[in-house]
């Protein structure tokens, strides 16, 4: 084996060989008919280490006659125990396949089975993974990205242990083997494992990937590095992170490689400002769509307001008493406005902006002054019209004109939101007029401070005036409707006729 | 005043005093300044009203700058009215301005006149029922859009002594008197003190304060 080591072109063999193997092999589960060596692999160890394999056997079978069997176990002081079965047939389909079982557990021969005592199974696995390195030497395993950052934990003291990825007696060959013959594979076999991401913080993530949700998601036909760019078989990135958010945050960047229309609305957004301002608490694609969890939320419009909930719980509690939030909440409601049909999902505008109230009336008119949804719940759509017909709606739409200019009204108009509340919107249909207008009075007194009980009837309630609804409104318009062409006819009359008697004249 | 123009059986009279000359230069500039920032608030789609409200400065100006001409105009009108009812009930002012039958009789002739039944136009004294009608038309307009517009600049402190109902009904009789004093103004005062031939380029009488007259 020295002799072969020491060659130089077959040293580069083997350490090309063992870079790939460490990339690529994670967990070799025995027996699995998918994990078979491939013709390359084993031919190249088999040249490597000269052996044929027969040589061995009888070593080999002599170590099997316990070790083959199924059940045989190593116990450890502290009650632990593992498993010392090697199934056979993992074995001689393994990378190692060739090797002599003394190739690795040096302290044994045919002759000599020491007794050996460990504290515990960790420190028996570390000891095992020990031999790994004398062939797979750290000069040339480093270059593997993972391993590089397996190795600085180590030397920060913290246990390594090989066969944690790359399983022990099963092996498999890192390139041309089943089992890195898709990408996802290659990278499930770390991934689909509780393997953990460190922060400078201490705290630290599992990198598990839910293979299920995947599947199920969008993106299932996508490989791996379609989102992970950077990453690939041979590529693996290490980056350290201050936090978890500053992960997330990173990892969200991934989406505007396809997304960019959606990418370029967020920067326009309060979370993509509050991120800018170093509020890592700001919610990113991956907050509200899911990594590799990311689903179409279709016709869930009650899945796509809890997403919004994670962050703004007090809202929506308030939304699901609102007319709006048990209609949807209880009757799966699908025509009632959710969070995103207001506050928009990308583009999401600071809520306390005049840019962001001065446009309510819109929001709001989208459905209330659609007839055919209107018609349903018997509400009327001139509620929109008469809105903007009466002082407030149309000094709001001048005042608007003017905002380009910077010019913020203070206070602001008042828009439907503050009259009937937001999130808190309740139906007026049925209500007791009383109480409608003491409610009334509150709102109008946010900005009126001294109205009294008379100054909300100064407002028709989005009722055109009629006989009922405001008679003394009805009347003078009727009046003016009246005498105004007739006055106009009048007037005519009069100066085209003294017109016409200075042309007879002359 | 250039007597030499005065042609046989013509004279002038003062029809007005300085201080009803300078009252209504002072209405002409206020009229103005209210229909221009109240007209564009009552047809606010219109893009001319934009236009206006926009180069003004906004529609809160345009208010603020209501809000002034309209207190001026309140003034201007307290003070005729107040030197009206002190000169006709105190100082023996002739109430010339008060309608009478006469002025009935006189709109009925001149239609006969236009229409060729009458000979000539009806004589009148020191103002026609014309100018009558367009005087008591905006001095009670004007009164009337004063009550409203404050209900308007004021609706809290209306709401305190006058059902709520008062504050839209008062915008509605507002903007529909606003109109109907406008297209007096533009229809009929302007037409009879420019256009009409009879005074065209312009009845110079409310600049100058002297009129023609022309005895028979």
């Amino acid at each position: 084996m020295e002799t072969v080591i020491n060659n130089k072109s077959g040293r580069m063999g083997v350490a090309a060989y063992i870079v790939c193997t460490a990339l690529l092999v994670c967990f070799a589960l025995p027996g699995q008919p998918s994990f078979a060596a491939s013709e390359q692999g084993p031919r190249k160890v088999d040249k490597l280490f000269g052996a044929e394999g027969n040589a061995d056997e009888d070593e080999r079978n002599q170590c099997l006659k316990c070790h083959g069997e199924k059940g045989s176990i190593k116990k450890f002081p502290d009650g632990d125990f593992i498993s010392t079965y090697v199934d056979p047939q993992a074995f001689t389909s393994s990378v190692h396949r060739s090797l002599r079982c003394t190739a690795c557990h040096k302290e044994f021969s045919l002759q000599h089975h020491p007794e050996r005592s460990f504290r515990n199974k960790l420190q028996y696995r570390i000891k095992e993974s020990h031999v790994c390195r004398d062939c797979h030497k750290e000069g040339t395993i480093k270059s593997v990205a993972v391993h590089e950052s397996l190795f600085r934990k180590e030397r920060a003291g913290e246990a390594v242990v090989c066969t944690n990825c790359h399983s022990a007696h099963a092996v498999t060959p890192a390139v041309g083997g089943n089992a890195s013959t898709g990408e996802e594979k290659y990278c499930l076999r770390c991934h689909s494992r509780e393997t953990k991401m460190d922060f400078n913080d201490k705290e630290c993530i599992s990198l598990r990937v839910n293979i299920a949700e995947l599947r199920n998601s969008p993106h299932k036909n996508m490989g791996c590095s379609d989102c992970h760019f950077g990453f690939s078989q041979e590529n693996h990135p290490q980056r350290r992170f201050r936090y978890e958010r500053e992960y997330r945050i990173s990892s969200a960047e991934m989406c505007r490689k396809c997304h960019f229309d959606k990418y370029s609305k967020v920067s326009e957004s309060i979370h993509y400002n509050m991120l800018s301002t170093g509020r890592l608490d700001a919610p990113t694609c991956i907050d509200c769509h899911g990594g590799h969890a990311v689903s179409s939320l279709g016709d869930n419009r009650a899945l796509a307001v809890m997403k919004c909930r994670k962050c703004h719980g007090e809202v929506y509690d308030t939304y699901a008493k609102s007319v709006h939030g048990k209609a949807l909440l209880n009757a799966n409601n699908k025509d009632v406005p959710i969070c995103i049909d207001c506050h928009s999902s990308h583009s999401i505008k600071n809520p306390s902006s005049s840019a962001f109230h001065d446009y309510i009336p819109e929001m709001c008119g989208k459905c209330h002054s659609n007839p055919t949804l209107m018609g349903k719940y018997g509400l009327s759509t001139d509620v929109v019209k008469t809105y903007l017909s009466d002082f407030h709606g149309m000094t709001l739409g001048l005042q608007r004109k003017e905002a380009s200019k910077g010019y913020r009204p203070d206070p602001p108009m008042a828009v439907c939101t503050d009259c009937h509340g937001t999130h808190e919107i309740a139906g007026v249909l049925g209500a007791d007029v009383q109480v409608l207008k003491d409610k009334l009075l509150k709102r109008c007194q946010k900005c009126h401070s001294n109205a009294t009980s008379n100054f909300p009837d100064a407002w028709l309630s989005h009722y055109k005036p009629s006989l009922r609804v405001a008679p003394l409104v009805f009347i003078a318009e009727q009046f003016y409707k009246i005498i105004m062409p007739l006055m106009v006819v009048g007037l005519l009359f009069q100066v085209l006729l003294q017109i016409w008697r200075y042309l007879a004249n002359r | 005043m250039e007597s030499g123009n005065l042609s046989a059986g013509e004279e002038r009279f003062r029809k007005f005093s300085v201080y009803r000359i300078v009252e209504h230069l002072a209405l002409i500039a206020c009229f103005t300044v209210l229909a221009m920032t109240g007209l564009p608030q009552k047809f606010y789609s219109l893009g001319i009203s934009q236009l206006i409200i926009t180069s003004l400065g906004g529609i809160d100006s345009v208010r603020s700058i209501h809000h002034v001409a309209a207190a001026i105009f309140t003034v201007l009108a307290l003070q005729h009215i107040i030197t009206a009812f002190i000169g006709v009930v105190f100082l023996q002012w002739e109430p010339s301005m008060l309608i009478a039958v006469k002025d009935i009789h006189d709109a009925l002739h001149n239609v006969k006149y236009c229409l060729g039944m009458a000979g000539r136009p009806a004589m009148s004294g020191r103002y026609n029922y014309k100018e009558k009608f367009v005087y008591w038309f905006i001095l009670l307009g004007g009164v009337q859009m004063i009550a409203t517009g404050f209900i308007l600049w004021f609706p809290v402190i209306a709401a305190n002594y006058l059902p709520g109902q008062f504050i839209p009904v008062s915008k509605v009789i507002h903007t529909n008197d606003a109109m109907l004093i406008f297209l007096l103004t533009a229809i009929w005062h302007i037409y009879d003190s420019i256009f009409n031939p009879e005074v065209f380029p312009l009845d110079k009488s409310i600049f100058t304060g002297m009129k023609k007259t022309t005895r028979t």
